[in-house]
């Protein structure tokens, strides 16, 4: 199989080029994992050949699943998730593990214990995260695909900080088993690609109802992506006030505006409309998530695997493992789901945001039900921010997700692709699509791509 | 919604997680700040559906089909004896053999 | 004794292991007994990223079970997670069901040594998965864990407090047991494990609001559970009546010690921070196939016992022998049939004190004893071809082999004879033979008869029919009165 093992080479070498421009992108990666995958892979399928970048937080056979965190560092799972066997039919092998923060909470890679990634653009900015490491993978040119997931905005976030593109399914649309769990009602596997299309097609090959997973739809795996459509005559694009708030960042707004105006020039209709509860999306996410982290966590104890303290009793060990072995962004995400959950505070909050969540998602499906198509907003309220800006207020750091958490709480798909510059830093732009909508979000999306100079500056 | 250093000791005892002196002290103020944030959700009615609506659970075959395990626990377990997860003892609950 | 003046309130609250190949979340075998840590995958080893799906067999064997115990079953139930840490509890939860329950809302009857037939209520059945196991004396200062056990599935059944005694709580298990087994839907064999029992236990005046309960755990066998209340309500009632006041406590029992004290730490209240399981959607169960499994259960032990009752002319106790597992209520059932109208009480002496002596364990009925060749011993019986004891070695033979009972009885020399001019030879002789008896059975001495019988018997060698040597020795007898 000399092509295979060229592919390997090749892929090694971009992904070397990649590192050595410091930008520590991967967490783990070798040319001798990528010549024993290819050495066994399918010659042929719609990825064949091609090396996938995948988050830390993603298991495989042939690297560690660290997700980011000390309690797990060097774990090498002794299974594969579904998503990953998939790619392996598809032809493809996984070219190594990338950065992320740890447990997939934050937004910045910052929070990583083994040090973040950096932002090709400007080192001194962030990748954005949880799945910073895979968006760099793509936006530096180590791969053309990646896989990272989603729980608040976590693919799409670093997708327009990166200048690349970003996929979050429907809920349920790709399989969770093997993918370490965050927030189990919100956490999906998503795609980041160098254009819609790649992001597309690696969403095809990974999705469809998976019997180890209970939470998939239960559908055959989405088609491939066609070709990008012309026109957009007859599509409804809503225009979410909320997501335009006054204050919103010169640049973002400006690049958004063109992007809208060039929805418009495609024929597409462009209707102002409202999510009444957007503004809660944040609170309630702040409450779901960590709520569901403090229990999936609750499993690294130091007893079958991972990190372990000594101690002299098992009380002991646990509370020595976990205090040690977390760090400080997960033990609080880990308190403060814990508290929300107890005795006495449940209804308070937990019951509160899925009420809150119930409306919210109600917004979108009544939108989407009075013939809007797709939603346009900005992906993120700023460009990348510059490391340390927001590590001091971990409250100032979760509303970086502020436009993207709605559509985690909706189950609904999403996707950013670039839509400019400022300043030379990429900005992206987002689409929402219906649930189970894929299909109509990346047509549109492919539209929106070939009538964009995502290079160009913005203002 | 006020987090004293009592309730952090508290939570961080069900959560089975050490935390020191220091860190408690940070976390009664981030964690204050941030139920405080959350507090706004109490503006919404307390009426209304509480789940989305989602399809039902499908159900598995009862045939042994489990996943295997590319190593055995010895190959990855912090601790084994006799095939046997071990831990130090626990030192409160427990007496004799448990079913 | 005190207990005249105190009433006891007890609840049980018993957890079941389901008879499925794999366990509740995981395609995992349930086979017990395999060497530690074998019967395990990411899912039930808690490994990150693995998640449960549900079994559907468990599902439908916790169904039937909620049925035959005549709970409501919800068509929506919700899995819910339980959140506390353990050893041997991989994930830091158990994912069992907690607001809304596969089922509420039964009741069991059951036969109270104190009360007679009683109805004690279910409050729920619910699902859940079990822990692995913990060994905390296999190596000195180490806790061992084996997770063979995580993840089988389990059906909690809480009952109302409506037990009032020790000897109560027994018969509830025992009938519990008998249901369960009855379906199929487990072995219930507590010294297996696969049925647990925690006990709440309270003390009161009688109409007084109800007193302080303690929980008492590790009891392993039924009658474990019957001392271990028996102690604790001793305890209390003792505790109370010398001025002091039950704490709510968790109880441990020690059966080498007959004793029950708390367990070796105040239990800390556990905050077990129920939600619904996120990775589960909510199980919904269709109208129609629940209508199915109710329709398709068996005839439960109750029922059949009374019918048993009714139609074959039993008392209760009897028909609670016969009725006792659906095995051998199927087997005396076919043999009635066979054997004819009215034999119902002929059939049930032959099902109680010849088939069942045979068995193991008293209810596995030896497979070669079929109603069929049953009812072929019991045609040689009626026709007086054998005695009813002879009978009962020929029973003892077929248990063995597959020969015939007539061949049987012809090898082991058990024919009776019936040939009338044997016997009253063997009846001249033995007259001749004792005149001084004959003289006292002329006098008036009738009960003699028995003495002329067993000796014409040892003459014969015990082979003639009794029957017949009584009308010839009372005919003889009767012809040579003055």
């Amino acid at each position: 199989m000399t092509d295979a093992s060229a592919a390997a080479r090749a892929t090694a070498a971009r992904v070397k080029a990649c590192e050595d421009r410091g930008l520590h992108a991967f967490y783990e990666w070798s040319e001798e994992a990528m010549l024993a995958q290819v050495a066994h892979a399918h010659g042929d399928g719609p990825l064949a050949g091609q090396g996938v970048a995948i988050k830390a937080n993603i298991a495989d056979a042939h690297h560690a699943t660290s997700c980011g965190s000390r309690i797990l560092e060097g774990w090498r799972s002794p299974f594969e998730a579904t998503a990953v066997r998939r790619l392996r039919q598809a032809g493809a092998f996984i070219a190594g593990k990338t950065v992320c923060d740890e447990f997939a909470m934050g937004s910045s890679t910052e929070h990583s214990a083994f040090g973040p990634a950096r932002n090709p653009f400007d080192r001194e900015r962030v990748p954005g995260g949880s799945s910073g490491g895979s968006a760099v993978a793509v936006a530096a040119g180590a791969v053309d695909f990646a896989l990272g997931s989603e729980t608040g905005g976590s693919v799409r976030q670093p997708a327009a900080f990166c200048g690349v593109v970003g996929i979050k399914p429907t809920y349920g649309r790709v399989s969770r088993y093997g993918l370490v769990a965050f927030g189990s009602s919100l956490d999906q596997i998503g795609m980041f690609g160098r254009d819609v299309r790649s992001a597309a097609l690696l969403l095809s090959a990974v999705s469809g109802r998976d019997e180890r997973d209970a939470t998939t739809l239960d559908r055959v795996p989405l088609p491939e992506p066609g070709p990008a459509p012309t026109s957009l005559k007859g599509t409804v694009i809503g225009r979410p006030r909320e997501y335009f708030p006054d204050g919103l960042h010169p640049g973002v707004r400006a690049a958004c505006d063109r992007a809208l105006a060039r929805l418009r020039d495609l024929g597409a209709e462009v209707r102002d409309v409202s999510l009444p509860h957007t503004r809660y999306a944040i609170p309630t996410y702040y409450i779901i998530a960590p709520a569901e982290a403090s229990s999936n966590l609750a499993r690294y104890d130091g007893v079958r695997y991972g990190a372990r303290q000594d101690a002299p009793d098992v009380r002991a060990l646990f509370r020595q493992t976990r205090g040690h072995g977390f760090g400080a962004e997960v033990r609080r995400r880990i308190l403060l789901g814990t508290y929300v959950l107890s005795a006495g505070y449940y209804d308070a909050y937990y019951r509160s945001a899925q009420r809150a969540r119930a409306r919210i998602a109600k917004d979108f499906a009544d939108v989407f039900a009075s013939g809007v198509h797709a939603l346009f907003t900005p992906t993120t309220p700023t460009p990348a921010f510059r490391f340390g800006e927001n590590t001091a207020d971990p409250l100032a750091m979760y509303l970086a997700d502020i436009f993207t958490a709605t559509a985690n709480l909706a189950l609904i798909p999403a996707l950013s692709l670039p839509i400019g510059r400022d300043g030379g830093l990429p900005i992206g732009g987002q689409l929402l699509g219906p649930h189970e909508g894929e299909q109509t979000m990346i047509r549109v999306a492919q539209a929106l791509e070939a009538a964009t100079e995502a290079t160009a500056e913005v203002r | 919604m006020s987090v004293t250093r009592a309730d952090v000791l508290k939570i961080a005892q069900l959560a089975e997680l050490h935390v020191d002196e220091a860190a408690a002290a940070e976390l009664e103020r981030q964690l204050t700040r941030i139920l405080d944030y959350v507090e706004q959700l109490n503006e919404l009615p307390k009426d209304g559906p509480v789940e989305i609506p989602r399809p039902d659970v499908i159900l598995r075959r009862d045939e042994p089909d489990a996943d295997p395990l590319a190593a055995p626990p010895a190959a990855w377990a912090p601790a084994m004896k006799g095939g046997l997860f071990v831990v130090p003892r626990l030192g409160e609950l427990g007496g004799g053999d448990e079913s | 004794m005190s207990g005249a003046v105190w009433e006891t309130v007890i609840g049980l609250e018993v957890h079941v292991q389901l008879l499925t190949r794999t366990k509740m979340f995981c395609a995992c075998s349930t086979t017990y007994g395999d060497p530690p840590n074998t019967n395990v995958c990411p899912v039930c080893l808690g490994l990150p990223g693995a998640l449960p799906v549900p079994n559907a067999e468990a599902v439908r064997l916790a169904v039937r079970a909620a049925f035959a115990l005549g709970c409501t079953v919800n068509e929506r139930s919700v899995f819910a997670r339980k959140n506390y840490f353990y050893p041997d509890l991989p994930k830091g939860y158990q994912i069992s069901q907690y607001d809304e329950p596969l089922a509420t809302g039964g009741s069991l009857e059951i036969v109270s040594p104190e009360r007679g037939v009683l109805t004690v209520g279910i409050t729920r059945l619910h699902l859940e998965e079990d822990a692995g196991k913990s060994f905390h004396d296999r190596f000195p200062g180490l806790t061992a864990v084996d997770l063979n056990r995580s993840g089988v599935p389990l059906i909690e059944i809480v009952s109302e407090p409506d037990l009032r005694s020790p000897a109560e709580a027994r018969a509830y298990l025992t009938a519990l047991k008998q249901v369960l087994r009855w379906l199929g839907v487990s072995d219930c064999n507590m010294e297996e494990g696969s049925l647990r029992v925690d006990a709440n236990l309270s003390v009161r005046r009688p109409g007084a609001p109800l007193g302080t309960r303690t929980e008492v755990k590790n009891m392993n066998s039924f009658s474990g559970v019957e001392r271990a209340l028996t102690f604790e309500r001793g305890r209390q009632i003792a505790l109370v009546e010398g001025g002091g006041a039950v704490e709510q406590r968790t109880m441990t029992f020690d059966a080498a010690k007959g004793e029950v004290r708390p367990m070796r730490s105040k239990e800390e209240s556990h905050d077990y921070r129920y939600f619904p399981e996120p990775d589960l959607p909510p199980l919904v169960l269709r109208p129609a196939w629940l209508a199915n499994e109710q329709l398709s259960l068996p005839e439960l032990p109750a029922a059949r016992r009374l019918r048993f009752e009714q139609q074959y002319g039993l008392s209760t106790v009897e028909a609670s022998v016969v009725a006792a597992t659906a095995a051998v209520a199927d087997h005396y059932e076919a043999l009635v049939v066979l054997l004819g109208d009215g034999a119902g009480k002929e059939a049930w002496n032959w099902e109680a004190n010849d088939v069942l002596t045979h068995s193991e364990d008293g209810e596995a009925i030896p497979p070669r004893l079929t109603p069929a060749r049953i009812a072929e011993v019991v045609a040689l019986v009626r026709g007086n071809t054998v005695s009813r004891q002879a009978a009962k070695k020929i029973l003892a033979e077929m248990v063995a082999g597959d020969e015939g009972a007539s061949a049987i009885a012809q090898r082991l020399g058990l024919v009776q004879v019936q040939d009338a001019g044997a016997i009253e030879q063997w009846v001249r002789e033995v007259i001749e033979a004792s005149p001084a008896e004959v003289a006292r059975y002329r006098g008036g001495e009738t009960k003699l008869l028995g003495f002329f019988t067993g000796q014409v018997m040892k003459r014969s060698k015990g082979k003639a029919d009794p029957k017949a040597v009584n009308v010839a020795l009372t005919s003889a007898l009767k012809g040579l009165r003055a």
